[in-house]
């Protein structure tokens, strides 16, 4: 049963790639210009243009340039970065991506560390003693932090914590040796932005997924025997609540990833959203698709673990009718 | 010190020329190399150079394209490191003068077609082997030729040939005249790199040595202990990197993140100085305007161009816009900042509600759609200022916005109206030459005189100073009154740096003084 899940999951999800792919390239030859234009920028003309646009290969019709490029995906070659390829130096966009990957997930990864024990827990608190003071502290604090966009979160601690405090780095600038420590502190800004805008969301669902469980029949039940409301959290409800919480941290993390985007710009993050972003700029197709496609898989396989934990928590769905 | 704030402000807001401030410095005894800095900072007079330390330099964009490559610099910060780690033949200097670099001399033929230079002896490039006539011959022939990647061969069209005379010696060989060619050698493009150089990272000879290259991330450089010349080096290391977001790169600076940021906008000045930082502000060329095209519908109109001459509040536009950081702006490129081929004898446009009218009225359009992009920093304003000022006189300006990435190819010399900015250009030759040169590839305005083709070959062939100056007062006239462009202001070059950072030069032609300060500034502890 959950073989033939898995399978169609992974069907899906080669699908969703591919109109995502397909997407991105429509998406992108509808901007204005090409990477032929945007490399000889102000200082082209009809004849350089077109001169290097078939050096680039960019004067076939554009879905001629679409199946080239994905029978080279399906091949497992990401191709070649259009931007300096006129001048004969091409990069291929795996070692492009390599170090990009690297510096995105170790920021995400350090943001998740921290953000799932903190929004369990706040969320667990604010649970188990609704409508007191620290409920409402804790409600109207992630409220607030959601309302306002990830860009105002990270410009504000910028401002206290580099320009006033003098305690953080205003920008992430990375030597390639920091350990420890260092590394903390240099990548301090981007995790804090991200940990209070994820988190907040986590807290939230959390609360009210558990709030949910504790009005159900049988933890009713449980109250009447006597049985303490810690236990009754923690043991009974708790359990029950997994699956959505899964659900929403794998949601949230799959945000994250989207998030990272406005994140890396504003800290200069060397990473791969910052990328993707000068990709765009630069009209540079297959480096565009290259990231879309490398967001895209992480989306669908945090959105499959999502829903796997839905499925393995809820005995209902693991044997449907 | 009273007397040389007294005349910062004057050369700042265009009163005395740069030669008249550095003359007027000699006469208050101060010192040839620290007048060059006073021209930007009052605290120059207090630096003594300190050997040591090392700057973060942020310059405002970079990705992917990035290089090491001089040839295919398009970018402030392609320049710098250009400008780190190689030389060039010949270099400006901060009174605008031409200077021996590694040519050590050169010399014209009497109708400027043929020209020899002395190349240095006994410099080496960082990987170890010397520097020879045939590298300079390898790297300027790189630019010539129809398919060659080189972002100024523009500039090279008239050269046929490149030759090797000795070891030591080259000869340039012109097809027409060109007095201007030593300066078209002083780009950042036309650095001198190793002949037929495969490992970009050694190919130069310059003040700095490429430690590190990432194209989009950073870049680090350590001093060269074997440079070729004594101009300080005082830096220990430097490293180059990019901030795109402009706030982020003010919140950099002002955190200490960073010691450089370029690119600042005017509006962010007041906070910098506040901050203790300085601010660095030199008068230059470079513009942002508006380009009617004159081969179509509403711009063959003379009239039309002419009203929306009129309706530029130019004093109120570097007042409010730039915050007195920069020139007024008279319809035609060569302002002030190009020194003798600046027509000042020209009379200003002036702001007058009622010659746009006039003029407007005898265009018989009511109103135009002109296509705007941030493509350079207040021109938006300055648009949007134009639209309330012609909404007083009863004409109805659309403003179409459009994002700025893609605009040079899919908007710039398309759209009948639309906005443009040009970067000064060493020379008002060059400059005059590049956008009104008739059916040039880059006349945005598509105004094709006979008469400005005459004037731009006859002056670059005119020795005689006075009579050079008059076809360069013809040329701005003509562009000013004829041609489809509208220039309001000329916008200063302005960085910011931490005042810890000292002894920046003043070349107008580029951030932080043209690109080139790498070998002179210095850190104090």
């Amino acid at each position: 049963m959950l073989w033939r899940a898995l399978l169609s999951r992974l069907g899906i999800s080669l699908v969703t790639l591919w109109v995502v792919s397909v997407l991105i390239f429509i998406g992108t030859n509808l901007l204005p210009g090409d990477v032929a234009q945007i490399i000889l920028g102000q200082m082209a003309t009809p004849e350089s243009t077109a001169a290097l646009r078939a050096k680039l290969g960019l004067d076939k019709p554009p879905y001629l340039q679409y199946v080239v490029w994905l029978q080279n995906v399906a091949m497992g070659d990401l191709g070649i970065s259009k931007a300096g390829l006129g001048a004969g130096l091409g990069t291929p966009i795996v070692e492009i991506l390599e170090p990009r990957i690297f510096n995105t997930l170790r920021l995400t990864g350090l943001v998740t560390v921290i953000v799932i024990p903190i929004s369990l827990f706040l969320g667990l608190i604010a649970a188990m003693h609704p409508g007191t003071r620290l409920d409402r502290a804790v409600t109207f604090s992630t409220l607030s932090l959601i309302s306002v966009p990830d860009f105002l979160v990270a410009t504000m601690l910028v401002l206290i914590f580099a320009v006033f405090l003098g305690w953080f780095p205003a920008i992430v600038y990375l030597r390639g040796d920091e350990t420890g420590w260092v590394l903390i502190k240099t990548l301090a800004m981007p995790i804090l932005t991200l940990v209070i805008v994820a988190s907040s969301q986590i807290i939230r669902m959390t609360r009210a997924t558990v709030l949910n469980v504790m009005s159900s029949p049988y933890i009713e039940m449980a109250i009447l025997k006597g049985v303490p409301r810690k236990r009754i959290i923690l043991r009974h409800a708790l359990f029950n609540a997994v699956g959505p919480i899964v659900n929403v941290i794998a949601l949230n993390l799959a945000w994250l990833v989207g998030g990272v985007v406005v994140v890396e710009q504003i800290f200069s993050y060397p990473g791969l959203a910052k990328l993707m972003v000068e990709g765009v700029l630069m009209r540079d197709l297959p480096l565009v698709q290259a990231c879309a496609m490398i967001f895209c898989v992480t989306y669908i396989v945090l959105i499959f673990i999502a829903d796997m934990a839905t499925i393995l928590s809820n005995p209902r769905l693991r044997h449907p009718k | 010190m009273k007397e040389v704030k007294t005349f910062q402000q004057m050369y700042r807001d265009g009163h005395v020329s740069r030669r008249e401030f550095l003359a007027a410095m000699g006469a208050l005894g101060v010192t040839a190399a620290t007048a060059g800095s006073l021209l930007t900072s009052a605290s120059a007079l207090a630096g003594t150079p300190t050997r040591g330390g090392s700057v973060i330099f942020a310059s405002n964009l970079h990705g992917p394209d990035d290089t090491l490559d001089p040839l295919l610099g398009t970018s402030t910060i392609d320049y710098t490191r250009s400008n780190a780690s190689r030389n060039g033949l010949i270099q400006i200097w901060d009174d605008m003068s031409l200077n021996a670099e590694l040519a050590e001399e050169w010399s014209v033929n009497s109708n400027a077609t043929e020209y020899t230079f002395k190349i240095r002896k006994g410099v080496t490039f960082h990987d170890g082997s010397e520097l020879t006539a045939e590298d300079v011959v390898w790297s300027m022939e790189r630019h010539l030729g129809e398919d060659s990647p080189s972002s100024i061969k523009s500039f090279f069209t008239n050269v046929t040939e490149w030759k090797a005379v000795d070891k030591y010696t080259v000869k340039l060989s012109l097809s027409s005249p060109d007095a201007d060619m030593p300066y078209k050698l002083t780009q950042p493009q036309a650095k001198i790199v190793k002949a037929n150089a495969t490992d970009w990272l050694t190919a130069g000879s310059g003040p700095y040595l490429v430690d590190s290259f990432q194209a989009g991330v950073k870049s680090t450089h350590s001093r060269n202990p074997n440079y070729w010349r004594d101009t300080g080096q005082w830096l220990d290391g430097i490293e180059i990197t990019a901030i795109t977001d402009m706030n982020a790169r003010l919140n950099a600076l002002l955190a200490g993140s960073v010691d450089m940021i370029t690119s600042i906008s005017p509006k962010q000045i007041q906070k910098i100085e506040e901050s203790g930082n300085n601010v660095l502000s030199v008068p230059a060329g470079l513009y942002g305007g508006i380009c009617c095209l004159k081969n179509t519908a509403p711009g063959e109109n003379d009239d039309l161009v002419q009203g929306l001459r009129y309706i530029q509040d130019r004093e109120r536009i570097v007042r409010k816009f730039l915050k007195g950081h920069g020139t007024l702006g008279n319809d035609h490129p060569i302002n002030v900042s190009y020194g003798a081929d600046h027509c000042h004898e020209l009379p200003q446009i002036p702001y007058d509600p009622e010659k746009a009218k006039y003029h407007l009225n005898k265009s018989g359009y009511s109103e135009a759609e002109l296509f705007v992009a941030p493509v350079t920093g207040i021109i938006e304003d300055v648009c949007l200022l134009m639209q309330a000022n012609l909404k007083k006189i009863g004409f109805n300006l659309k403003l179409k916005k459009v994002p700025s990435d893609g605009y040079w190819g899919a908007v710039w010399m398309k759209e009948p109206l639309n906005v443009v900015s040009w970067n000064m250009r060493p020379t008002a030759n060059s400059m005059m030459g590049i956008q009104f040169g008739p059916n040039g590839n880059w006349n945005d305005t598509f105004w094709n005189s006979d008469r400005m083709g005459e004037l731009l070959k006859d002056s670059l062939a005119e020795t005689d100073a006075a009579k050079r100056h008059e076809m360069h007062c013809e040329m701005q006239k003509l562009v000013s009154t004829q041609s489809g462009i509208i220039i309001p202001y000329h916008t200063n070059v302005l960085d910011a740096h931490n005042p810890k950072v000292q002894g920046f030069s003043n070349v107008p032609l580029g951030q932080f003084g043209g690109n080139q300060w790498m070998e002179h500034i210095w850190k104090n502890a």
